[in-house]
């Protein structure tokens, strides 16, 4: 069954667009959207988020419509937007103080749970934590109500090899517990280390949508590649040739 | 909204929101534009906004689970409390110059205005200007704040003007006696005041939730 439903998503800029991007998100399944630097991954994440408005499209969680189930659908949903860049002078404890009075299925056994597997320390201040720390508190705050479906922008950027291993394992132990997550990298080897399902986006459009295994054993069979940087490698370099023979 | 003002008194606002209600102290000053406390209240919540800014505090908010709509409603909120404790301060006061002070000499030979019940409607009139101008304009970004200001602090010069103005009128010279003198009329300016405060108020807020859902975070 689809936790995450995206159809026809339109979002038009003076110098981009992102152009009916469809794509579904099963239960308990990790899907990577990947694309290069401005391919519209962001934009994408945020209009399921209804950070920004779509031009066009539906999104639908849980079965619910976004944004007229706006509320609801965040109780059961977690977004990081990589690292915690806000109330950089608070420290996390009086954070998780307010934030955690928002949701009711708040966990505060699981929120220590994290915050020690995380080694983050309450008494610390964002400014006072690392890129790599700072992605963890978020992701801390986002898995304390027990989310059904995380959403993360480029969670594993700004972290070490260790550190980024550590997450995709992290969300491998999530999927086990039925947990779906969507998240965005331009980082071809998170996808490949736990993704089931890939989403590409190239230049906001969609290059595909489908089972991590079969996106994989196509794009070998056609010659583009077999891995998927090289793959990835061979749809941006024959985009930018045509731009230049135009 | 219980939890969204928490979070604004927690985690988004300015100790000097808080600080700055002493202001409300001018209103005690002979010889003084006392209207100006009303400006220093609003000056204060300007630096809730800014640190809100700072702190991100926008994407943090509507990343939780309210209406995007609500932290326009929690923003108009937190700056009417303060406004209204504000508020409650002058009015306080004012009861005390006009009572037990109404004979105190550096009232009685004050060339400016007095503390009354027109000197509370006009500290509402500029409340109204700082969330009609002020407010109204950043929720126009939620992120500018310079511009807005800056409306608002030329209408504050205005408001302030016409203010110390008026009681110079022969007519109008009643507005800044210290005892409160033709109180029904006086009373009957501040009941105009707080009713366009509130429909004000709450066109203003209605219309930065509209502004709002359309910006792009």
């Amino acid at each position: 069954m689809p936790v995450l439903e995206v159809e026809n998503l339109r979002k038009q800029y003076p110098k981009f667009l992102l152009d009916n991007i469809s794509f579904s998100l099963d239960e308990g399944r990790i899907m990577g959207l990947i694309g290069r630097n401005g391919a519209g991954k962001t934009t994408t994440l945020k209009s399921i988020f209804n950070l920004v408005h779509p031009d066009g499209g539906e999104v639908r969680i849980f079965g619910l419509n976004m944004p007229a189930d706006e509320s609801e659908i965040k109780q059961r949903i977690g977004y990081a937007g990589g690292a915690v860049d806000y109330y950089k002078h608070k420290k996390l404890r009086d954070i998780c103080a307010v934030t955690s009075a928002f949701y009711k299925n708040w966990d505060d056994s699981a929120y220590r749970k994290y915050l020690d597997a995380f080694s983050l320390d309450e008494d610390k201040t964002p400014l006072e934590l690392s890129e790599g720390m700072r992605v963890k508190f978020s992701l801390t705050l986002a898995l304390s109500h027990h989310a059904g479906l995380l959403i993360l922008d480029e969670p594993t950027s700004g972290l070490d090899p260790v550190s980024r291993s550590e997450l995709l394992d992290t969300f491998l132990f999530l999927k086990e517990k039925g947990v779906s997550i969507l998240f965005s990298t331009h980082i071809t080897t998170d996808i490949e280390k736990c993704a089931d399902d890939i989403t590409y986006i190239a230049s906001g459009r969609l290059i595909a949508s489908e089972p991590m295994t079969d996106f994989m054993r196509k794009n070998s069979d056609s010659g583009n590649g077999n891995s998927l940087e090289d793959i990835m490698v061979h749809y941006e370099k024959e985009s930018l040739y045509e731009k230049l023979a135009d | 909204m219980k939890n969204l003002l928490i979070k604004e008194i927690r985690l988004a606002s300015s100790p000097l929101s808080y600080i700055f209600l002493a202001a409300a102290f001018m209103t005690m000053l002979p010889g003084y534009p006392i209207l100006m406390g009303a400006f220093f209240i609003c000056f204060g919540i300007f630096h809730s906004f800014q640190n809100s800014r700072e702190a991100n505090d926008t994407l943090y908010t509507v990343l939780l689970p309210v209406k995007k709509g609500d932290f326009v409603r929690v923003k108009f909120a937190f700056t009417c409390i303060i406004q209204l404790l504000g508020f409650v301060i002058c009015a306080a006061l004012t009861v005390v110059r006009m009572t037990a002070l109404s004979a105190a000499k550096p009232y009685t030979g004050n060339a400016l205005m007095n503390a009354t019940p027109v000197f509370l409607a006009f500290v509402l009139l500029i409340y109204s200007a700082f969330n009609i101008l002020f407010l109204g304009g950043f929720f126009k970004t939620a992120y500018k704040i310079g511009m807005p200001f800056l409306s608002f602090g030329i209408a504050v010069l205005i408001i302030v003007a016409v203010a110390e103005s008026l009681p110079h009128i022969p007519a109008l010279s009643f507005l800044r006696s210290p005892s409160g003198e033709r109180l029904e009329i006086q009373c009957a300016a501040l009941a105009v005041a707080a009713v366009f405060y509130c429909v004000s108020t709450a066109v203003s807020c209605k219309k930065a939730q509209n502004r709002f859902e359309k910006i792009d975070l």
